[in-house]
């Protein structure tokens, strides 16, 4: 039987931080986009890289709600692999994210830190999904 | 610590009118009220998050009040510090008691939960979130919002779990009475019985 250690409510925090940056890059995100454009741009360009960014981040939504899918119906809650490679990831993002905000980082290194932190660990949750409904294996 | 008596006799009568079925007779559809948890998981799982969520709030909205106290008009000063010490102490009642009433399976102590979070929380992050004139920023939206989605997602599952255990309560209530009953009829059957049989026991018994 799994057991609630501390990893449950880490687990939790760092998903929450990770989201709470992407929340905040939603009204943040005119810096980084300035700072991806040359010095004089067109406002068609502003706009193209605008909807880049959102795209990535909506994106960014939608994987998180997998995962807190996964997480809150308990799926892998207590699956100590998947919530420490969870941790990781979000852990690094969160602080990614951070200097993202902070130093006016590209658009285009949002990308990086998307693939690496925002769709493997839904991935791993889609896999987790797939054992415990289709394989019928218990996840702990 | 528990809720000073008057609090929880003007919560049970609440509890009474808004959540109990008055349009059932009698209880139809309990199998047998002893048996059966009426402590919600659903509700549980967000309280316990809640709790290790609200530090972070705490700490995002008074970082983000300090950075811009020095911009905000007077009058605004005045009403945001007043509206956090608010939140912080409703907080921590309102956590304590979704606990308490939650796993204990007391009413009382649910209702108050509940009224709370509808009627006193939700009021000051609505005015959190959407009042322009506070010069909101990008993090505190951020976290108001989580903070939101916690909220309403107790309110609905903790008026169904009130509804559930205030009718489990009135249908033991219900029952108690036909065991009442049953313990009287078994008593003046016994005695009438033992009566009229203890005339034909008692001469066996000597020889």
């Amino acid at each position: 039987m799994g057991q609630v250690s501390g990893l449950v409510p880490s687990r939790f925090l760092t998903l929450l931080a990770h989201l709470v940056i992407v929340i905040t890059i939603f009204w943040t995100r005119d810096d980084n986009i300035r700072a991806s454009l040359p010095p004089s741009f067109t406002s068609d360009q502003y706009k193209k890289e605008d909807s880049e960014l959102v795209t990535a981040l909506s994106i960014t939504l939608g994987l998180f709600l997998i995962e807190l899918a996964g997480f809150f119906s308990g799926v892998s809650m207590f699956n100590n692999t998947q919530s420490l490679f969870s941790i990781a990831l979000h852990c690094c993002a969160a602080v990614s994210l951070a200097f993202f905000v902070f130093e006016s980082w590209e658009c285009s290194t949002y990308w990086y830190i998307f693939t690496f932190c925002s769709v493997l660990p839904a991935f791993t949750e889609v896999i987790m999904f797939i054992t415990v409904f289709v394989l019928k294996k218990k996840s702990f | 610590m528990e809720l000073p008596n008057q609090v929880r006799q003007r919560l049970a009568n609440f509890s009474r009118t808004v959540f109990i079925d008055t349009n059932r007779t009698g209880p139809e559809f309990y199998g047998n009220p002893d048996n059966e948890i009426v402590s919600s998981l659903a509700l549980q799982i967000s309280l316990y998050f809640n709790i290790y969520f609200f530090p972070f709030w705490w700490v995002c909205n008074i970082i983000m009040l300090h950075l811009k106290y020095p911009i905000l008009p007077d009058y605004y000063k005045f009403i945001l510090v007043t509206v956090v010490i608010l939140i912080t102490l409703i907080e921590a009642i309102r956590l304590y008691l979704g606990y308490m009433g939650n796993l204990q399976e007391k009413v009382p102590e649910l209702a108050g939960f509940w009224l709370l979070t509808l009627l006193l929380q939700s009021p000051l992050i609505f005015f959190l979130l959407f009042n322009e004139g506070l010069t909101i920023q990008p993090l505190e939206r951020a976290v108001n919002i989580i903070f939101t989605f916690f909220l309403t997602f107790q309110i609905v599952v903790a008026f169904l779990a009130l509804k559930k255990m205030a009718n489990q309560l009135a249908a033991r209530f219900h029952l108690q009475d036909f065991d009442h009953f049953d313990r009287e009829k078994r008593k003046t059957h016994d005695s009438r019985f033992l009566s009229q049989h203890l005339e034909e026991f008692h001469p066996t018994a000597v020889e």
